[in-house]
């Protein structure tokens, strides 16, 4: 049975935003952004550009609206690495590590983006503890993450291995 | 999947979504979280509560079992301190009996009768976090139903002050621990008052007490202070982490908050101020009235006025 792509996509994201609210929320340490990388991910499949560039703005937004944060602020930051990680895809196609690492890469530009769009709004609170330790465990983390999936995430968006030479 | 064609109206959607999102920062900067974008943080608050609630039931005990692993190491040790810290506040209710005792017959003996205000507290599980990386907040499962409203202070089972509720809906509502809190609080040390500040990139908070005389000690607990209207006086904040000697001006402490809002599952949700009118008056303060045929009688300052709040 063929699942409809836009109710998969919608299932996908809000489920990725309710498990780093919740579950990773609670064992934060060694936690991935798991919502930044879905939206990287979601690069990787044949969804039309415009409608990723949706899909991270609405997942930003969503994660703007329920936590205290300035409304727009991770909505704008997730778009631009949405069209980053689109922009620079033939990075992901060279083989599984490459992948990871372009993967961390954009996590990290998320995580700038967030400190440096809050700091010139005004947030003072954007940057808190152990802000530089979580600025490398995490893109690490979604480097590894996305190495492992992303192949089975774009077969599952897509039914096919896409653009994975090597999946 | 790199053609050209994918990309045909990227980059104005790219622009456009970028135009939205800025306006939208603007209108939350300049509304301050009212309005139309108090309505919308509201409504999705509203929506996701109960999709947050029952993965939080669902996670809870994989949550336990890693916490259980990773803490396995250290209960020996925390096992033996707080026997010792049992021994230490057995021996200090002893001694505060006695004073309770008299406080009783010197009431008993003037007529005095306590009219002060007691704190009510709701008990609240933590369904969420948000902004783990930067902005911090916790997401709980009590709301308007439970007489949640914003700006009350919240405590963690020990009575150690975490923060207080930002925004709330009718079964939910969201904490800013006071690490991530945007406004400083103002506290007591020893007899000095300051201003409690978050101090970015650091787990540690910044104590600027002005005009203090004597020195600040390593280890001298930070209380909230009756000079401050976001939270009752009295409660355990955090302590000093270091010796700091007085200068000319203005004294900067660091202070460790003994609240971890990262490990909490539980918070306990202040209803203060009790009255909004009252709230201009420390209402953790019980007075006691005194009759008026005992008016003429003098006394002590201190047994009119008894600060009762802290429950730390």
């Amino acid at each position: 049975m063929r699942i409809p792509k836009a109710p998969l996509v919608l299932t996908m994201m809000i489920l990725a935003i309710v498990v780093q609210t919740t579950l990773l929320g609670q064992v934060r340490s060694w936690a991935p952004d798991l919502v930044v990388l879905m939206v990287i991910l979601f690069a990787l499949t044949r969804i039309r550009a415009e409608f990723v560039l949706l899909i991270g703005f609405s997942s930003g937004l969503i994660l703007d609206l329920i936590g205290t944060s300035l409304i727009g602020l991770r909505a704008v930051v997730y778009t631009t690495v949405a069209y980053a990680a689109m922009r620079t895809i033939h990075y992901a196609e060279i083989g599984r590590v490459t992948m990871g690492l372009w993967a961390g890469v954009l996590t990290f530009m998320a995580l700038a983006l967030v400190i440096v769009l809050g700091t010139l709004f005004g947030q003072t609170n954007v940057v808190g503890p152990d802000v530089g330790s979580r600025m490398i465990v995490i893109p690490l983390l979604n480097a590894g993450l996305a190495a492992l999936s992303a192949p089975l995430f774009v077969r599952i968006v897509d039914r096919d291995t896409g653009i994975f030479g090597y999946s | 999947m790199t053609s050209p064609e994918r990309y045909g109206r990227a980059l104005p959607t790219l622009i456009t979504l970028i135009v939205v999102g800025v306006m939208l920062m603007t209108f939350d900067v300049r509304s301050e979280g009212a309005g139309v974008m108090g309505v919308l943080r509201r409504g999705t608050q509203t929506l996701m509560a109960p999709l947050q609630k029952a993965a939080s039931y669902a996670v809870s005990p994989v949550v336990n079992l890693l916490d259980s692993v990773t803490d396995v190491a250290t209960l020996r040790e925390e096992n033996a301190a707080l026997k010792r810290l049992v021994q230490d506040l057995t021996a200090e209710i002893n001694a505060s009996r006695d004073a309770q005792v008299r406080l009783d017959e010197l009431e008993a003996i003037y007529g005095m009768t306590p009219t002060g205000v007691d704190i009510g507290r709701t008990v609240a599980n933590v369904i969420g976090r948000v902004g783990a990386t930067t902005d911090e907040a916790l997401i709980i499962d009590k709301g308007t139903n439970h007489g949640i409203a914003v700006g009350q202070p919240v405590v963690d089972a020990q009575n150690y002050v975490v923060g207080s509720v930002a925004s709330v809906t009718s079964s939910s509502a969201t904490v800013i621990p006071i690490l991530s809190s945007r406004q400083g609080m103002t506290v007591l040390v020893g007899q000095a008052e300051g201003t409690l500040l978050p101090q970015t990139g650091s787990d540690l908070m910044r104590l600027e007490i002005f005009g203090a005389r004597e020195a600040v000690l390593r280890g001298s607990t930070v209380l909230t202070s009756s000079g401050s209207l976001r939270f009752p006086s009295g409660w355990l904040v955090g302590e000093v982490t270091e010796d700091v000697q007085p200068t000319v001006d203005v004294v900067t402490v660091p202070v460790r908050p003994f609240s971890t809002p990262a490990t909490l599952r539980m918070v306990v949700v202040l209803a203060w101020p009790p009255d909004p009118i009252t709230a201009s008056t420390p209402p953790t303060t019980t007075t006691t009235t005194i009759p008026e045929d005992s008016s003429s009688t003098t006394l002590p300052e201190d047994t009119i006025s008894t600060t009762t709040g802290g429950g730390g």
